[in-house]
Order: C-alpha cells, then structure tokens, then sequence
C-alpha cells in the first residue's frame, strides 16, 4: 500500500472509530473527575564552575515546572473522553514594536492543551483506542516506572532539553492508538500521529507510523520494543528504535534499562544513548527512593558532546499523596574536558489535588 | 572538590537520608484498601485484631474494589479488598509487575435488594430486577407494583458491586442512564428510604439495624427468585444462602502479592479463624465455610 493509501485508512478508520464511539455513548452519566498536578523546583547549584552554571545568576532559584488540569468523564462502560490543559511558562511574545523593531515577552504560567481524546475500550483483546490528541507510545511505559516526572523527564523526553538534539519524540501527538493484549505475556500498540506533537500544527503532509510488542516472559520482567517512522523531506526518512526492560522482581521496587537510538537521514549523525534507573518505596505512603543514570550521545560522529547524568533523590510523602517534597541532586558530567562538572541540588515541590 | 568526591559525597547523603528516614518513620502499618461493601466489615475486624495485638497497626481505606487492585499493583497497598473477582485484565497487569496475588474469602454477602418500605412488592424475579437496572421496566406496575415510576439507585463503576451486579442480574448488558450512580451503600440506603419508587442493592451487613437486629426502618428487603418457577429466598436467610438457593451471593475477598507475611499474615489468619468469622457474623454477612475455608488455608502457607 502507498502512502496515499495508508493516509485513507487511517482517515477512514478515525472516521469510523469515532462514529463507533459515540454511537455506543451514554451521554448523561455522571461519573467524572476533576485532578489538578502541580510541581516546582528550588535549586542551588552547587557547582558553578562547570559549562551549564557558568552563569553566577543561576546560582540559586525558584522554578516553576508544571501545572497540569485533567477532566475525564465516563460517558459508557467502554467510553471515557479525557481533556488536559497544560502549563508551564516558557517565554511568551507579548507585544511588538514595529516603529523600533522590538519585541517585549514574559514568561506567565499560560495554558494549552495537552490532551484532547476519547478513549474506547473493548473486551476483545483487552484493548483500547484512543482518538484525537493523545498519549504517544515511546516512553509511557518508562515514565509510568520512573513515577518522577517531577524531578526528570524519562530519557526519550528529556533528550533534547539537556543536549540541544532533538530525537523527535513527544509525549502526545494529534493521532489515534490501538493498545492491547495478545496473551498475559505479550501486548501490542499501534499508532499513527501527525508527528508534530501538541506544540504545532502540523506541516506536512508525512504521518508518523508506531507500533510497539511487550514481551512479559515472567512474572515481574518485561522487555519492551519500540520503533516510529516519518518521511521527512525529499523522502528521507526519520526512524526511531527503543527497547526497554522492566524488572520488578523486588517488592515496591522497578528497576529500568532504556535504550534508544534516532536515525535521521536528513542529518549525518545518529543520536541516542541509554538510561538505567531504580525506584524503591521504603515504606510506602511515606518514603520513596530513586537513581538514575543516562548516557547522552546527541551525535555518533563526535563522542565530545557526549553527557553523563545521575539523579539521586528522595520522594518523601509530606501530607499523604497530596504533597510530597523531593529533594534531589543532578550531577552532569561531559566528555569534553573543557566543560566541567555540574552538581545541582533541588527541592522539587509537588502537589495533586 | 573533585567531581569524584562530590558525586560520593552525593551518593552518601542519599544513603545516609534513606536509612536515616526509615528509621524515623518507624513501625510499617498494614495498608488495606478497596471495597467500600467492605470497608466497614474489615476496619472492625482491624480494630478487633489491634486490641489482641496492638503493636501490628492496620489502616483500612475504602474507595471501590478497583482502587484496591491499583492500590495492590502500584505498591499503595498490601492487601486488596474486592467484593467481585478481579478481572483479566487486573491479573495480566499484575503479572507484568511482579505481582501474583493470592486470594482469600473471608465473607459471604448475599447481594441484597431493596425497595421503599411503602413498595407494597414482596418478590422479583432475578430477569426482572436485570430489566428494571437496563431500563426495560419504567414502571413498578409492570413487574406487578404500584402505578409509580420507577427510580434507580446503584453504585459508580469502580464499585465491585456494579460490576457483581452487572454480570449476575444484567446479564452484562449496560444499566440504564437513569440510575443514579451513588459513592455507596449508605447512600443507596438513605435514597431509597427517601423516594418512594426507589429501588437499590446494597450489601446484607448495611441493610440491619444493629439495634434492633431487623432491616432499617422505611427499607423493604425484597426476596429474590432465580426464575417464575422457583421460589423466593430472602437475603437473610442464611441456609438459602448456604445452599445457593438465594440467587445472587458472592464471596468477599482479600488479596496479598504473594503467601501473606508480617502482619498481614497474622491479620488474615484470624480473619478466617472461627472468632474472625463470628465477627464476619455478628456484622451481617456471612462466615466462609467448605472448599472456599479449604483454599483459604491453604493460602496462608
């Protein structure tokens, strides 16, 4: 099948998937939720010799990270429609002066939508659709493990914030998912996104196809793989390989290993690296434990750009699941000499209402 | 200060403050959540079984049997309370995360359903009462009532007893919208005692008055039958239940991840000893006997 082709599928199965939903639809159920999540940092930058705190400014501040508003209401048994807005507060343009040919901008807490989506489940196969702007598939495995999208990004969502390379992956995209259970050992998905992500519209007319297979071999040990594909220009093509594994064979505790590799053929270089974490809940309610490890390697041709992280920390349940306060320290170490040693430690503040 | 020392340094205050937390948060306190048809049942036997041995604490939460299942798999909890049996997909997801929960029934309920005490009906039929809940009969004067509209009271879907209810009496065909979706089995009393037409169900043990020992004044017990041939049983009626003759009883579980240990262990075996049970009793439910009290002991090996 072409290209052509494949885009009238997946139009025409949006198309139906919708119809299907809502023609199943009880519409005045009651059953609806109401969550609000919420998270900021103080961090001190114990070290401001290196490459990122060079700056002394930065040597201690407040920031803000996230705010997250959900709605979700049961509309059947089967159907659930889901809407989040988002916040965080990333430079805005507010105004522009054409006569001197400047710009004033501010950096409010302004909200945009993150999710916009009906999900449909069925029996068959345990499975689930989800229409409209959703979840991507990549790293909700890893980051549902990791539970401290608080303190850190998982890896794949992370990448580009600390290497300035982007590897092309968001954490939803304008699409529709097909999720579901082959046998207790082994899941699927299958998606197709516009492959622009929640924070633009998109503009071409290429698709992002992805699909992933869950192996769960034992009880407690899961090996996750993943792979995306979205022509770019002149037919180039953008590929994306993960393989995950999920180890929880220790009570309360997950221990994760996250590979990934981005191939781009519009560029010369691959990107990618690994992540290894552990998360532990000491007394759980109560006191949690995490560390982690990532190696960036933003470009195969030049080990120098290459990025160490490690985050230790503490996840302590302050006032129940409500707040919870997170003390955690960052340590970026590069390859290149020339850049020093980042140590920063953070007060995470998170609360979820 | 080299990055080696500070990255040690790091690591140690890390250490230092895991081992230091636990030792300040002191004694581990058994975390039970789940069934709210349950949660008055097991914070009794808790209370119970804390005054014999008070240096085991257990919190007893409720929120619905599918909050118990996630509470279970997220590490939130250490034992599950469901008045239904867990789903497929529940087990699937706890095999994915190392979780192979081990099951104990620690009551009987005979699922109870109940009209205003005005409802001059005495009996349904289990087709009947699933056509009342699918929105199929509007009207008590269909099913043999008064002239009087008909008004539904049930539970939210994260209760274990919709979904009981939803596999036994409705055949799994969906309720009608009309049902107004309560937060529990009081609720469901305090409505259906209020509106004449209301119908509900709800668990044995809410539907006794302690003091008196009969059912709640203004709430009227329905018998149930499994067909137009067979005979009509009551809820309260404890050899119906025993013997299956009353349509629509169920087990009551409580599930660890694993063989039970700690206090977990000692908890759920007393709960199933024959003084655990005759609290199960004296709160209006039933006690466990036969192949489910073989299985029970067996699981506590």
């Amino acid at each position: 099948m072409n290209l052509k082709g494949f885009k009238k599928l997946g139009a025409s199965a949006v198309l139906f998937l919708a119809v299907a939903a809502v023609g199943s639809a009880q519409l005045n159920t009651t059953e609806q939720t109401l969550n609000t999540t919420v998270y900021f940092d103080y961090a001190h930058y114990l070290n401001n010799d290196g490459y990122l705190t060079s700056a002394k400014a930065k040597s201690s501040a407040f920031a803000f990270r996230r705010a997250y508003l959900t709605y979700e209401r049961k509309l059947s048994d089967y159907l659930r429609f889901r809407f989040r807005y988002d916040a965080d507060n990333a430079a805005n343009i507010t105004s522009i002066n054409f006569a001197n040919g400047t710009t004033s901008s501010d950096a409010k807490l302004r909200p945009y939508v993150k999710h916009i989506c009906l999900q449909w489940n069925q029996d068959w196969l345990q499975s689930q659709v989800n229409i409209g702007m959703i979840e991507t598939m990549s790293f909700k495995l890893t980051e549902d493990r990791w539970g401290y999208r608080s303190v850190a990004k998982t890896f794949a969502d992370g990448y580009s914030d600390l290497t300035g390379q982007s590897i092309d992956q968001t954490s939803a995209d304008l699409g529709v998912s097909w999720k579901g259970t082959l046998a207790k050992e082994l899941r699927f998905g299958l998606g197709v996104f516009s492959g622009n992500g929640y924070t633009r519209p998109e503009n071409d007319q290429y698709k992002k196809f992805a699909g992933y297979l869950q192996l769960v071999p034992l009880s407690g040990v899961s090996l996750f793989t993943y792979a995306d594909i979205e022509t770019q220009v002149e037919g180039k093509k953008a590929v994306t390989y993960k393989i995950d594994a999920f180890i929880n064979l220790i009570k309360n505790a997950n221990l994760v290993f996250e590979w990934l590799q981005y191939d781009n053929e519009t560029r010369t270089f691959k990107s990618g690296g690994w992540s290894a974490y552990a998360t532990y809940m000491v007394n759980p309610g109560k006191l949690g434990a995490f560390l982690r490890y990532d190696r960036y390697q933003p470009d195969s041709n030049d080990s120098l750009k290459n990025v160490d992280l490690i985050i230790a920390g503490l996840d302590w349940f302050a006032w129940g699941s409500f707040c919870r306060i997170q003390p955690n320290v960052w340590i970026r170490s590069y390859k290149d000499s020339l850049k020093k040693t980042d140590v920063i430690g953070v007060a995470t503040f998170f609360m979820s209402f | 200060m080299s990055s080696k020392t500070m990255k040690i340094f790091a690591l140690a205050q890390l250490a230092l403050a895991v081992f230091g937390g636990t030792l300040l948060l002191g004694q581990k306190m058994l975390q039970v959540k789940g069934s709210d048809t349950m949660v008055n049942l097991v914070q009794i036997l808790a209370e119970k079984y804390m005054d014999k041995n008070p240096k085991q604490p257990i919190a007893v939460l409720g929120g619905g049997s599918g909050t118990g299942v996630t509470g279970m798999i997220n590490g939130t909890c250490e034992i599950a309370n469901t008045s239904r049996d867990w789903r497929q997909k529940e087990i699937d997801m706890a095999w994915e995360k190392g979780i192979r929960p081990r099951f104990f029934a620690v009551a009987i309920d005979s699922l109870s359903v109940i009209v205003n005490g005005k409802n001059p009906l005495n009996e349904l039929t289990i087709a009947q009462v699933g056509a009342i809940y699918r929105g199929e009969v509007k009207n008590w004067k269909a099913v043999g009532g008064p002239d009087m509209k008909v008004s539904l009271y049930g539970r939210q879907s994260n209760s274990g007893t919709y979904v009981f209810f939803l596999e036994h009496v409705l055949g799994n065909k969906p309720y009608t919208t009309d049902m107004k979706e309560m937060n529990g089995n009081a609720q469901i009393i305090e409505g259906v005692i209020t509106d004449g037409g209301g119908i509900g169900y709800v668990g044995v043990g809410y539907i006794i008055d302690q003091a008196t020992g009969k059912p709640m004044k203004g709430l009227k017990v329905l018998n149930i039958k499994k067909d137009d041939k067979a005979e009509a049983f009551s809820p309260l009626d404890k050899a119906a239940v025993d013997s299956g003759a009353y349509p629509v009883s169920r087990p009551l579980w409580m599930a660890t991840s694993g063989s039970p240990k700690g206090t977990a262990a000692g908890f759920l075996a007393w709960i199933v000893s024959p003084e655990g049970q005759k609290v199960v009793e004296a709160e209006g439910f039933y006690p466990v006997g036969g192949k489910l009290m073989e299985q029970n002991l067996k699981n506590l090996k």
